[in-house]
């Protein structure tokens, strides 16, 4: 690799490491605030709340967990699992939007009670992050995007889906489990 | 030493004559120059829309329930000219949120940072310069969502610019102007956290050759913590705009307090969302103004920045300290004693830092040759604003003298001091001192004295009057004082700050108008100016879409005035990239 | 607050003196062209920075934190909560009136007999005065200001203050956080009087109380108890 391409590449890592750091100040504030709601409910979940269907929300997970398996692959085996990625994480969302569905049916949409609330603001602004590291994985496969820095995206884009992915995680294991 | 290598093109890159560029490339330009260009005239417009209210808020204090003159009629048309109370609130909602978002944030941040870091650090442009375009794109829609919030009906947010729940929640604040607020509040801090994200690796890791972190600008320290700031507490306000929009649009009740129905949240969650970024908020701005002013008194005074390492961990100290002194906004809550008497030691021991910078800077100025130009003079004049805007920080951070001065107008003298005079007069010292590195013109000397004087002299009157009527105990954001009886001998107190602050406005005209004729018939810059040695004078004025035609090698500190080697060749500086043989 | 004034008036005094002298002699004459060359960081160019900023420190921050510390906890955060002879009043904040509620003959909140009045506060001197704050909206903020004080009143929580009138009178009482366009017309008045005449004044209110009382007026006998909070 030529000297600028590994500049290039560690300013990318730089960049990235900055910018998912501030990513996780934000989660952290979201679920400071989930901290905050809960410490003062007087049962937790509140009583009247309806049971989670934490098995739909678990395999939305795997989703997006398989997404960035996908993503990763696509660094050896080519372009090809980049847009398998694309897809299943494009599924991730529309699974997402399914469970929400759902849970506004069931009486656990947000405004309904706390644990609605909590888990409705943390997953849709955990989806947003999502569809944004979508919209980079589907502009690095364009085919007018240049080649050249097809890999170092993708690592970036990876690097991103990984974090997501174990937002994700830490969402279920607080919201869900908990 | 970590600077990144140059890149390969270091020699005079080859420039095919190029076709002039299309106004989309102009319009979307990545070059950091252009964007800092955008993000100054962004925020020097919105600079003055916030003055405008200001006058206005000023007006209805001096002169409860007239009619405004002139244009009276026109802004409120549906009162006869007058100032309503809830025009009111919207007023001083929306000056705080302009001055400090879309005025102060793209003036320094956006305009001086972008402009400045590349070329004082010897590089060719930001790490990531098409993120820097989406940067400033983004702040564009932020603006355009905050002044569209003026057009819907029940008019722009108006639950203060600290929007604390639950006035700013559906119980308080019906209205789309309030949600609206929350989306451009938002987006600022995408835009502010792509800024940071880019300032941070590019000083990181484009530093030319021999650009050590202690020979760097103290500006570039300013934007660089700045930076670091940002990118760990923008996020935090963002949480909050989400969850309060979250609360406003679809229910949710995380600034809710629960009842024995369902539970909720607390609306003191929000104030420490708040004030968790806002106590950093005010840091990050002051940062690049303390960066900036240690840089340009060292270079007028003509002598090295005193302490120059001794600054560079006193900012950073006040980076570390500021993350922990958020609770002294919040004093009068009821918080437990133990976490009260934290926060003021904490608050208290931050003074410590700032007045070794402060210190230094008077050390800078003991014994020099000063050149009173006109940025010398707004930096002079910052020197003393800070001196008393900081020394009133004490007032508040004792928990006891605060229980009275919470929220009296002593706050408010308190941070205008800081937030508005001494950042004002940082960001010009910046216009005058970058000028004609910006647009390759001189502006006028003359006309920036008469700008400096009055702007000077108002800012003190207007300000220090309030920490008077503060001290008094008025208390802040109230549509007409008269209405307590305590109050009503301080009227003629308000009719004097309000005329100060008609001067204040008006002496602003003075700098659009050298701003603007200089930009036209300014006399032509030459590439030094100031005779001072950081990098971006060593370029042509303005300087080529490149910057530099080959990357400097640095071989010594910013600030190497006065030095005998430079009087030995009959000059009194030595440039960063000078070889003395 | 003098030791505050005082201390940062010197401060500044000195602030400024340096600052006029370096702005009126050490600027660039034609007898003196060039500035003294030194970057400050020398042993004794940093001895003295810290000893200047020591010296603050400790004049001013420490001594006020350990000042404001002792007053805090002797006084500020010393709530009567054993003292029989503190008045208990219940305090209730709305857009935008202030509501002050007291126990009664009875001694017991949120029963048929309690005092409320609206925008005034009656107390008595010479015995502490212990309130307790709800909000019913938004956050307010009840501001005494001739005893240099002040306690926000936050929804869905309880916050408390007492304080001790040491002379009759008439004082005003504002709201001091931000809660509506009405904000600014928020007030009410705190009369202080002698044991005597506050008695009298009680005894007339309990007695008004009494007659006017109406089960159907939610309103008026909103309140909590004072021990439980509920």
């Amino acid at each position: 690799m030529s000297r600028e391409a590994s500049a290039q590449r560690i300013n990318g890592a730089v960049g990235m490491a900055v910018f998912l750091g501030a990513c996780a100040m934000l989660f952290a504030a979201l679920l400071f605030a989930y901290a905050v709601v809960r410490a003062q409910a007087t049962a937790w979940p509140p009583p009247g709340t309806p049971p989670f269907p934490r098995g739909a929300a678990a395999s939305n997970g795997l989703l997006l967990i398989a997404a960035g398996f996908a993503l990763r692959r696509a660094r050896t085996r080519g372009p090809r699992w980049a847009a398998a990625a694309l897809g299943l994480g494009a599924l991730f969302l529309l699974m997402q939007a399914g469970l929400w569905g759902r849970l506004v049916a069931g009486h656990l949409g947000p405004g309904t009670g706390a644990l609605g609330d909590v888990f409705f603001a943390l997953s849709a602004f955990h989806a947003l992050h999502v569809l944004g590291g979508l919209v980079a994985i589907a502009l690095l496969l364009r085919p007018r995007a240049s080649a050249e820095a097809r890999p170092r995206r993708l690592r970036l884009a990876t690097l991103y889906m990984d974090f997501v992915a174990a937002v994700w995680l830490i969402i279920y294991v607080a919201v869900c489990v908990a | 030493m970590t600077a990144s290598p140059p890149p390969p093109d270091a020699a005079a890159p080859s420039h095919a004559a190029s076709p002039s560029p299309s106004w989309v490339s102009r319009v979307f330009s990545t070059d950091h120059k252009v964007i800092g260009k955008q993000f100054l005239f962004l925020g020097l417009a919105f600079l003055a829309v916030g003055g405008v209210m200001a006058m206005l808020i000023r007006w209805q204090l001096a002169r409860p329930g007239q009619p405004v003159p002139l244009v009276g009629r026109l802004l409120f048309p549906g009162a006869g000219g007058v100032i309503s109370p809830a025009a009111y609130t919207s007023l001083f909602t929306m000056h705080g949120t302009i001055m400090i978002f879309f005025a102060v944030t793209p003036i320094l941040i956006g305009g001086f940072g972008n402009f400045c870091v590349p070329l004082l650090i010897g590089t060719r442009d930001m790490a990531f310069p098409r993120l820097n375009m989406l940067s400033f794109w983004t702040m564009a829609v932020a603006t355009a969502t905050l002044t569209a919030s003026f057009f819907v009906p029940l008019g722009a947010a108006q639950s203060g610019w600290t929007a604390y729940a639950t006035l700013s929640t559906a119980i308080g604040a019906p209205g789309a102007g309030q949600t609206m607020w929350t989306v451009a509040i938002y987006f600022n801090g995408v835009s502010t956290v792509m800024g940071a994200v880019n300032y941070i690796t590019t000083v990181v890791r484009l530093r030319a050759p021999g650009m050590s972190w202690f020979r760097l600008p103290l500006t570039v320290w300013g934007f660089f913590l700045t930076s670091i700031l940002n990118a760990l507490f923008v996020p935090v306000i963002a949480a909050a705009m989400v969850l309060l929009f979250f609360d406003r649009v679809f229910g949710t009740q995380f600034f809710i307090a629960g009842s024995t129905i369902r539970a909720g949240g607390d609306p003191i969650l929000y104030q420490h969302l708040f004030w968790l970024f806002g106590h950093p908020e005010v840091y990050i701005l002051i940062l690049p103004a303390w960066g900036i002013v240690s840089d340009l008194l060292s270079f007028f005074a003509r002598k090295p920045a005193f302490g120059y390492r001794v600054t560079v961990w006193s900012l950073i100290g006040v980076v570390v300290l500021s993350c922990v002194v958020y609770g002294h906004h919040m004093f009068t809550t009821g918080m437990s004693p133990l976490l009260g008497e934290s926060f003021m030691v904490l608050t208290m021991i931050i003074s410590v830092p700032t007045s070794l910078l402060f210190l230094n800077w008077l050390g800078t100025l003991w014994r020099g040759a000063a050149r009173m130009r006109t940025p010398m003079l707004f930096c002079v004049g910052l020197v003393f604003t800070f001196g008393i805007g900081g020394l009133t920080g004490l007032y508040l951070a004792d928990i006891v003298a605060d229980q009275y001065l919470h929220d009296t107008y002593f706050v408010v003298g308190h941070f205008h001091l800081i937030m508005a005079a001494a950042l004002l007069l940082a960001s010009f010292a910046a216009v005058y001192f970058w000028f004609p590195k910006m647009f390759g013109r001189m502006m006028s000397e003359r006309l920036g004295k008469l700008h400096f004087w009055p702007t000077f002299l108002a800012l003190n009157v207007v300000f220090g009057g309030q920490l008077l009527i503060g001290w008094a105990g008025m208390q802040r954001r109230l549509y007409d004082p008269s209405a307590y009886e305590f109050l009503a001998h301080l009227l003629p107190w308000n009719v004097w700050i309000s005329r100060a602050a008609y001067v204040l406005g008006a002496a602003q005209l003075v700098f659009v108008v050298n701003f603007f004729v200089s930009l036209r018939w300014g006399k032509p810059a030459s590439a030094n100016p100031w005779e001072v040695g950081t990098l971006e004078w060593t370029l042509p004025s303005p300087p080529p879409h490149h910057n530099f035609d080959v990357i400097p090698t640095v071989v010594r500190g910013p600030h190497e005035l006065g030095h005998p080697d430079a009087l030995a060749r009959g000059k009194d500086w030595l440039g960063q990239d000078e070889v003395v043989s | 607050m003098s030791y505050l004034t005082l201390s940062t008036g010197i401060a500044f005094a000195l602030l400024v003196l340096v600052l006029a002298v370096t702005l009126l002699f050490h600027r660039a004459r034609a007898r003196r062209p060039h500035a003294h060359y030194t970057h400050g960081d020398g042993l004794s160019a940093r001895l003295l920075t810290a000893a200047v900023a020591l010296t603050l420190f400790l004049a001013i921050d420490v001594t006020l934190a350990v000042r404001a510390t002792q007053h805090l906890r002797e006084r500020f955060w010393n709530y009567p909560d054993a003292d029989p002879n503190a008045l208990r009043v219940e305090v209730t904040a709305r857009q935008w009136a202030w509501t002050f509620r007291t126990a009664g003959p009875d001694g017991r909140f949120a029963t048929p007999d309690d005092v409320v009045t609206l925008g005034d506060l009656h107390v008595p001197i010479g015995r502490p005065v212990y309130l307790k704050l709800r909000a019913k909206d938004v956050v307010h903020s009840l501001y005494l200001p001739n005893f240099r004080t002040k306690i926000d009143a936050i929804p869905g929580s309880t916050t408390r203050l007492w304080f001790q009138a040491d002379e009759a009178g008439r004082f005003e009482i504002g709201c001091a956080q931000h809660c509506g366009v009405s904000h600014y017309k928020m007030r009410g008045w705190l009369i202080a009087a002698p044991e005597d005449a506050y008695r009298g004044w009680l005894a007339r209110a309990e007695t008004d109380s009494r007659l006017r009382y109406d089960p159907a007026d939610v309103t008026a006998h909103e309140g909590w108890d004072w021990e439980t909070g509920r």
